[in-house]
């Protein structure tokens, strides 16, 4: 069955956003990324424009979070505490963000700056979550406890102002480490018009040492309030949120991420992230692939990114 | 033919309310001899609207060829264009701009344009590709080739979305006296926006346009359809507000809904 979408003035097939919002919802679920990334450049390979696909996956991605964040919520692996000064630093970071493309577009080479930070920072992200966790899925427990020395950058965590301990995920950081990670995670996905949870999830767990589990809730539940902001803000200045569309996809994400949690919780830490590692990468290659081979259109539709 | 005709289009039409099925629009006004229906002058969109049919027919003078055109009315549309960087990365190079252009261009004719109709004739009728291309302005281009050039790359990018076509010999004429009926059937694309559209059909014979009639088609949305996109539109702060809490209540009442049947914690 068909159904027209008013604002993306088409009409897809029901089973195609249904389909990829379960698939994504379940990505969610699992790894507690928003999954844009996926979402956004799929809905446009399905004759979606690409302006209302960002901003529609926004307000499905409250759905399938709030879902999710719920989910995790139930088992007690969602750290507000952390989760607030995230989103603290997340908040500011976007309002960077959104000025620095506008330098980007005045000095005209936008485009190349967006491109590439997108690839190299999934690459990293990517290769530094593969190698380190199928390292520490063969290390044994007694000699993960030896390599936990610490680093000159814990020294330095430590010796900041405003040390505060977060219950829920068992560490002691300076309030303002979060805040600090926080806003450079809203710059860069600000800059890649993504909601930067594939990089916010290395960041609470290698920089914030946080529990993997308590990871993916306290990461959807930041995401839940990005984009609470951004769909507001996409429905208002840009009208670009297809409701009808939305709905579809939210049929399938908020099932998905219900069975992404309790998938999540039968596997281990370390396994999540190479599963979430080789996801990253996956996307990286696509995009570098695109990068370089032959487009079959030399003309897209204007506007967002 | 008819039967075929008359099955495609019940099982096509489904989308519009049976009452409109083969109302007549504005019959031809250019000559007594030449005229032009189409079977719908208002398609309505609504919420289960996946494209659809328009089929026109008229009479003309024995032994003309014939041109049907379809165009929105004409606007303009920004692109992004794309290039290599350094002779290796494909990225948005810039954006184009294309004045004096249709949201939807689609041309059927008897014969091949350029076989029936003189070049002057389909530049003053804006009739094939390259007419259009001559009537268009296209920027920022250097020079005439590189118009050429971009002008293709767009007709690529509207026909990958059939608002751009062509076709040959697909009108069916049947003669009747010293006069011959024509009938076509068009697919009608669903990524065609709201709009007035024109029908045009054109008579033509010795490389010359000797008569034009035209009706008229009208698209737009209604119902739901029609009020989600006007309110996000008009009332984007409220419309955004909606679709927050919605995506709020199913999150929450998928996840109590999933509490009570999983029952583990």
């Amino acid at each position: 069955m068909y159904l027209y979408l008013p604002v993306a003035l088409t009409s897809i097939h029901v089973f195609i956003p249904v389909g990829l919002g379960l698939a994504v919802g379940l990505l969610s679920g699992l790894f507690g990324v928003g999954g844009g990334f996926l979402m956004t450049p799929l809905l446009i390979m399905f004759g979606i424009p690409s302006t209302v696909a960002a901003a529609t996956d926004s307000n499905q991605i409250v759905a399938a979070s709030t879902s999710g964040t719920y989910a995790h919520w139930r088992v007690g692996n969602v750290d507000f505490k952390m989760g607030f000064y995230l989103l603290a630093g997340g908040f500011t970071g976007g309002l960077v963000g959104v000025q620095a493309i506008k330098v980007l577009n005045a000095m005209g080479n936008a485009d190349f700056v967006i491109k590439m930070t997108y690839v190299f920072m999934l690459g990293i992200v990517g290769t530094y979550m593969l190698i380190e966790s199928l390292g520490s899925m063969r290390k044994k427990p007694s000699e993960k406890a030896v390599t936990t020395k610490e680093s000159s950058v814990t020294r330095f965590f430590k010796s900041l102002p405003m040390q505060t301990h977060f219950e829920k995920s068992g560490v002691t950081h300076s309030a303002l480490v979060p805040i600090f990670f926080g806003t450079l995670v809203g710059v860069l996905a600000a800059i890649m018009g993504v909601g930067g949870g594939f990089l916010m999830v290395p960041v609470m767990v290698y920089i914030l040492r946080m529990p993997m589990h308590v990871v993916v809730g306290t990461s959807l539940f930041q995401i839940l309030f990005n984009c609470i902001e951004v769909t507001f803000l996409q429905s208002y200045t840009n009208h670009n949120v297809d409701f009808i569309l939305a709905v579809l996809l939210l049929l399938g994400s908020t099932i998905g991420a219900q069975v992404g949690a309790v998938f999540g919780r039968k596997l281990k830490g370390e396994q999540l992230k190479v599963i979430l590692a080789v996801i990253v990468l996956a996307v990286t290659v696509k995009i570098v692939l695109d990068l370089t081979l032959n487009p079959s259109l030399l003309l897209t539709q204007g506007g967002g990114h | 033919m008819r039967v075929t005709f008359l099955n495609v289009g019940v099982r096509r039409t489904l989308f519009a309310c049976a009452f409109v099925a083969f109302m007549i629009a504005a019959a031809g006004n250019a000559s007594a001899e030449l005229t032009a229906t189409a079977n719908h002058d208002h398609i309505k969109i609504d919420f289960f609207y996946h494209g659809g049919t328009v089929s026109v027919r008229g009479v003309s003078d024995r032994g003309t060829d014939l041109i049907i055109k379809i165009t929105s009315p004409e606007g303009h549309e920004v692109l992004r264009q794309k290039g290599r960087l350094a002779g290796l990365l494909w990225m948005n190079v810039g954006k184009l701009t294309f004045e004096k252009v249709p949201n939807l261009y689609s041309i059927h004719s008897t014969k091949k344009l350029e076989d029936i109709l003189s070049a002057d004739e389909m530049d003053k009728y804006i009739l094939g590709y390259p007419a259009l291309e001559k009537h268009a302005e296209v920027g920022p281009v250097a020079g005439e080739d590189e118009k050429t050039e971009w002008f293709n790359h767009f007709v690529k990018f509207k026909e990958s979305s059939q608002l751009y076509s062509t076709s040959l010999g697909k009108i069916n004429i049947t003669e009747q006296g010293g006069k011959q009926n024509y009938y076509v059937l068009l697919e009608w694309p669903y990524q065609a926006q709201p709009d007035h559209y024109t029908v045009s059909v054109y008579a033509v014979k010795d490389k010359k346009v000797v008569e034009t009639a035209e009706a008229h088609v009208l698209v737009d949305q209604v119902g739901m359809v029609k009020s989600l996109a006007g309110m996000a539109k008009n009332n984007g702060a409220l419309y955004g507000i909606i679709s927050i809490l919605a995506a709020l209540g199913a999150g929450f009442g998928v996840g109590m809904v999933f509490r009570k049947g999983g029952g583990a914690h």
